[in-house]
């Protein structure tokens, strides 16, 4: 109690105590200002820990651990962004910030990856998240145990919980008091909502929904020296500001100021093992040369697509079906959320591009409701589509030419919402290796994907939600697409090796010095968006990780 | 429609027969500033002219647009084919174009792909060259001979699924259609050109905006709505349509 009115008091003000990097950034330039006096480890030194990925796992396992003293290298395939000089703030010209090489979907609802939901470069795919950082409910760790669907998982939400509260006052995150699920407040008040999620509130209300503002990963007052958010709507594009939390300003600075070296433009291409099964160190592929770092003990974060295609490339005499897979585990029960957005419109110029699309949620349809013949739930959103997405919503609804151009043309006039659908894992939801290369000759991943009959009922459910909402909002037309977002699973963490790749240490069975440690080791998804829990379990790992070495 | 755009008696979902009025009709001609066939939802705003606002590397990615690259992936004969069907999708019926095919054609010639590729599809530039083959083909031979009327009954089933026989046998075209509409929505509403016409802020780096409230008019992009044709300027002989 003392603790929760403290918060309340200090509102705006709390900021976290072991994590500097706020300060350690240039409240007149974006780039990352210490990086021109990181460490530099050299290939053949032995370090504690190589990481693959510097993005919500990676970024926040670094950081931890060099706090803690630990000799870290964090091998990222993309590029150090200085978001001065390589981000533009513009639809089309993000393009870069995406992970745009080859790999293949298929599957009956095949997955569109790239800038929906494929990061690349030192930030990794927080670098585009919308902002969203909502924790999953305390059900979502026993969804087999409640529904009779899906798994447990091996930790409980209360394992999670200290590290969610970290997370969210290093992002920070702003919102309301939250009254879902674990109910809990943040330390930053919610921000101004835009004329559209005005709209959107009322509507919600009349139908009898209660949304909320926030959560969303970007401060409301000062925060170190990360400026103020200019609202100006492209989140998903790179925040050029450095008000909206990545790990490239939350984690990355403070990491390298204690001694982690983030190499960039390093693609790992394998894991290396010795004759006992041990993990030696990495292989990747940096300035056109092949090299090998080497490491006491590798942690892969390269999230729910890549980390699985390492392990499957990183094949050996004692894994001939990559590493870590003796149970044909690796790459299955790779999940999506279901992500419908239905826009409506109204009289007034509302100008959906301005403001973050993170304004307001609702988690009241999240669980379970026997009622409704489907197990689990989703949650609800606004999202603020540029010119391209919003031209890529009106071709959904079945318009082109003459018609495509007059909705466009109305686009001031629109909001959008859209819903996050529990999907469900699936065994033959999975990634494999396709047969064609990538520039560096590795194979490139392949996504199938299907979903299951609770998974279209939901999805069902939700777009009927938000068609509720613009009913009773007096919405003039509504325009309706279908998609997915988010990307979790593929690698998941189990009690036991036939079920799962690794345990609830993050520890791959069979291999005892690996780790995975992004968000392919969730057993489930809930109907929140992963980033937030992904830096959460990365910050239990380290805590896990420090307690071991000591 | 007399641009009572606070009704929503303009939108194709709510007229009978679930077409847009002729934009030449009922819309202004665009007096500041270009527009895609100079269509004035937002006659007075021109978005290039905050360009000088704009960070330099933004600034430099969006004025760049306004050159259209030359052709260096498709042969002259497909850049044809296609060109006219990205005008078809588009309704770009007239000068001024927005060089939609220039603009596919330089991602396809760079190879700047969007990082997935449907299983049963081939490359998205391959996919490209297919579909030229494959227009021409339902059209007897030259699509871009064909008139309006049975182009626009292409398009139709091209977007409806429903191509078939040669080409198509082989390129599932509900998949082709999602493939090429991507690159063509993404390179049109890439254009400030586009931008006006829909009165998007732009860039707004580092600028940002200030004003959240309905109805908002933010300084230095005052993008504000066309109540009607001007009488006096929007005339048959006051310029080009």
């Amino acid at each position: 109690m003392i603790r929760r009115s403290l918060a309340s008091v200090a509102k705006g003000a709390v900021g976290p105590a072991d994590n500097d990097s706020r300060y350690l950034l240039d409240p007149h330039r974006r780039g990352v200002p210490n990086v021109g006096r990181m460490a530099r480890y050299a290939d053949g030194d032995l370090v504690d820990l190589a990481i693959v990925g510097a993005g919500a796992g990676g970024a926040t396992l670094a950081q931890r651990l060099a706090r803690k003293g630990w000799r870290v290298v964090v091998l990222e395939s993309g590029p150090f962004w200085d978001p001065d000089r390589d981000w533009v703030s513009d639809e089309a010209g993000a393009h870069p910030i995406y992970w745009t090489a080859p790999r293949v979907i298929g599957g009956d609802d095949p997955v569109e990856l790239g800038k929906n939901n494929s990061g690349h470069g030192v930030g990794g795919s927080m670098v585009h998240f919308a902002g969203y950082a909502p924790r999953l409910h305390p059900s979502d760790f026993a969804v087999r145990s409640r529904d009779g669907v899906a798994a447990d998982w091996p930790i409980t939400y209360d394992e999670l919980r200290p590290h969610y509260a970290r997370v969210e006052a290093e992002l920070p995150v702003s919102g309301q008091d939250w009254p879902w699920g674990d109910p809990h407040r943040y330390t930053y008040a919610a921000h101004p909502i835009s004329a559209g999620a005005a709209r959107a509130k009322d509507g919600a209300r009349a139908a009898g929904i209660e949304m909320r503002v926030g959560p969303v990963a970007i401060p409301s007052a000062a925060f170190g020296n990360r400026p103020h958010c200019i609202y100006r709507g492209f989140c998903l594009q790179g925040c050029k500001v450095n008000a909206k939390a990545s790990p490239l300003v939350t984690h990355v600075p403070d990491a390298i100021e204690h001694g982690a070296e983030i190499r960039a433009d390093a693609h790992v291409a394998r894991v290396e093992i010795d004759a006992r099964g041990r993990c030696t160190g990495v292989t990747y592929h940096h300035g056109g040369r092949e090299r090998f770092q080497r490491a006491a003990a590798v942690a892969i974060a390269g999230y729910a697509i890549e980390t699985p295609r390492l392990l499957l490339n990183s094949t050996s005499a004692r894994f001939p079906h990559g590493l870590a897979n003796d149970h044909d585990q690796v790459g299955r029960y790779v999940m999506v959320q279901g992500a419908p957005q239905v826009a409506g419109r109204f009289p007034e110029l509302l100008h959906m591009y301005k403001a973050p699309p993170p304004e307001i949620s609702s988690e009241q349809f999240y669980e379970t409701d026997p009622g409704r013949g489907f197990a689990r739930g989703f949650s609800i959103q606004t999202v603020g589509p540029q010119p391209i997405a919003w031209a890529e919503h009106v071709l959904a609804d079945g318009h082109w030419g003459p018609a495509l151009r007059e909705y466009m043309r109305d686009m001031n006039h629109w909001f959008t919402l859209g819903a996050l659908s529990e999907l469900l894992p699936v065994p033959d939801n999975r990634v494999t290796l396709a047969d064609e290369t990538d520039s560096h000759g590795l194979r490139v991943a392949r996504m199938d994907y299907t979903q299951c009959d609770n998974d279209r009922a939901n999805i069902a459910a939700a777009k009927a939600t938000l068609h509720g909402i613009w009913d009773a909002a007096d919405a003039q037309d509504v325009l309706t697409i279908d998609r997915y977002a988010h990307l979790v699973g593929g690698c998941r963490m189990g009690a036991r090796p036939e079920e799962s790749v690794v345990d609830h240490t993050h520890r791959a069975w069979g291999v005892p010095n690996l780790y995975v440690a992004d968000g392919s080791v969730m057993p489930t998804q809930g109907a929140a968006n992963p980033a937030l829990t992904i830096m959460a379990l990365a910050s239990r790992l380290a805590g896990l990780l420090a307690r071991k070495q000591a | 429609m007399e641009g009572h755009f606070r009704s929503a008696g303009h939108l194709p979902k709510q007229r009978e027969d679930g077409r847009p009025a002729s934009p030449r009709d009922d819309l202004p001609r665009q007096r500041r500033g270009s527009t895609p066939q100079d269509h004035g939802r937002y006659p007075d705003y021109d978005v290039l002219e905050e360009a000088r606002h704009w960070d330099p590397v933004t600034r430099s990615t969006v004025v760049s647009r306004l050159q259209a690259p030359p052709l260096r992936f498709l042969a002259p004969e497909q850049a044809r084919t296609l060109s006219m069907f990205c005008d078809d999708v588009l309704a770009q019926d007239d000068e001024p174009r927005v060089p939609v095919l220039a603009m596919v054609d330089e991602r396809l010639h760079e190879r700047r792909f969007d990082g997935y590729r449907y299983a049963d599809m081939p490359e998205d530039d391959e996919t490209w060259v297919r579909v030229a083959r494959g227009l021409d083909e339902v059209a007897g031979g030259d699509y871009a001979a064909l008139g309006e009327q049975e182009r626009i009954a292409i398009i139709t089933a091209f977007a409806a699924g429903e191509l078939s026989g040669g080409v198509w046998d082989e390129l599932p075209p509900s998949r082709a259609w999602s493939v090429v509409m991507r690159y063509v929505l993404a390179a049109f509403y890439a254009h400030p050109w586009a931008w006006n016409e829909i009165g998007f802020g732009g860039p707004r780096y580092p600028r940002g905006y200030m004003r959240l409230q309905p109805d908002a008019v933010e300084p230095g992009a005052g993008a504000v709505e066309a109540f009607s044709r001007d009488p006096v300027r929007d005339t048959a002989d006051a310029g080009p349509r």
